[in-house]
């Protein structure tokens, strides 16, 4: 859990894209060895929903939205180091991880692969809009135990249906995890269509279920 | 109570075809662009999206044509109602004026009616109906969230 008065200070950096005050202060988290899966969950995706609900209530522009999302991807850089420790705890698994098609919000895909790292995968983030092709290209080269596909944005389903179908077609033994905003009101129901392929409500729920 | 209604005749609404869907796949690129253009052509645009929001418009009416194949492909009441909530919430709390919405959906019904097979335009003009009939709804909804996010006295 993060001191509400420390959230409340890090969304105010944050909305006036004050990025080393930021930094100081995911620092100072990391410092005092706080839990990774907390600090994307309760510090950096919260305070990014309120960035949107801000949007949504036009009390920031798109450019200050814009601009707290860059810094926070910046931010994901200085959890480097506990990653490379956790290199040593390797399972000899791995995992990729892909943003649908035309999908460019790619943060919550970015920290999904962190937490693979976090608990001994090697994971591939392959980012924003990945094309269908090209992923399965990737897939078939790399053989991993694990594709994880991450979708925003609602309009985007049938893209990352017409993705999950690809893939679930083409390499019928790999496990699938599916995760992302666009499931907040719905969609969950198309998956049970396809065989071992999971919703995963969560950042704490995925590191729960990767690290059985 | 209002959304509770909402959720109830947005239930009611039944899954297009898979045919329909893909007939208005392959022409909602186009579809959007032509409604972009009438649009466009409205002396009373700036009224009804404010100053410096025709940019705004456009990239609504684009997205507004993939949600609905989105809400056509695999169909959710819940979504649509939650989506075309924080759409009002959204556009209205940047400058979009109330009318926007029925003016921007009529030229939609016209739109699908001319460009769409009589069968497709039968599946999908009820989803269109629903959101005309109940713009009320939605903007007495959105009034009530925008009271609620005003500082108490």
């Amino acid at each position: 859990m993060i001191d509400e008065n420390l959230y409340k200070d890090y969304l105010d950096f944050l909305l006036k894209g004050q990025r080393m005050a930021c930094s100081q202060i995911v620092q100072q988290l990391l410092d005092r060895d706080i839990d990774i899966t907390s600090l994307y969950t309760d510090l950096f995706q919260d305070s990014l929903y309120e960035v949107g609900r801000l949007w949504e209530y036009n009390k920031i522009s798109v450019a200050r939205e814009h601009l707290a999302t860059a810094i926070t991807e910046g931010m994901l850089n200085l959890i480097y180091p506990r990653l490379f420790e956790a290199s040593s705890n390797n399972k000899n698994k791995n995992a990729v991880i892909s943003c649908s098609a035309n999908e460019y919000h790619q943060i919550g895909g970015k920290m999904a692969a962190d937490i693979f790292e976090l608990n001994g995968w090697d994971a591939h983030f392959l980012g924003a809009n990945t094309p269908i092709y090209h992923l399965l290209e990737h897939v078939q080269e790399t053989k991993p135990d694990l594709v994880g596909l991450s979708v925003s944005v609602y309009f985007n389903m049938p893209l990352f249906k017409t993705q999950l179908e690809a893939v679930r077609s083409d390499f019928s033994q790999v496990d699938i995890f599916v995760g992302g905003q666009a499931f907040n009101w719905g969609g969950i129901n198309m998956l049970k269509d396809y065989a071992a392929t999971h919703y995963i409500p969560s950042l704490g729920i995925l590191e729960t279920e990767i690290s059985k | 109570m209002m959304k509770q209604k909402l959720m109830k005749t947005a239930s009611a609404l039944n899954q297009p075809t898979e045919a329909m869907t893909q007939e208005f796949s392959k022409k909602r690129d186009q579809l959007a662009a032509m409604g972009n253009e009438q649009m466009a052509q409205r002396p009373d645009l700036e009224k009804m999206v404010g100053g410096k929001n025709q940019q705004m418009a456009e990239d609504n009416n684009r997205n507004f044509a993939r949600f609905m194949e989105s809400i056509f492909s695999e169909y959710n009441p819940e979504v649509l109602v939650e989506t075309v909530m924080w759409v009002f919430r959204s556009y209205r709390s940047h400058g979009f004026h109330t009318t926007y919405w029925a003016a921007n959906l009529n030229i939609w019904v016209d739109l699908l009616k001319q460009e769409l097979s009589q069968e497709t335009f039968d599946g999908l003009y009820p989803f269109y109906n629903w959101l005309i009939v109940n713009i009320p709804i939605f903007v007495k909804l959105t009034d009530e969230d925008f009271a609620a996010q005003e500082p108490h006295a």
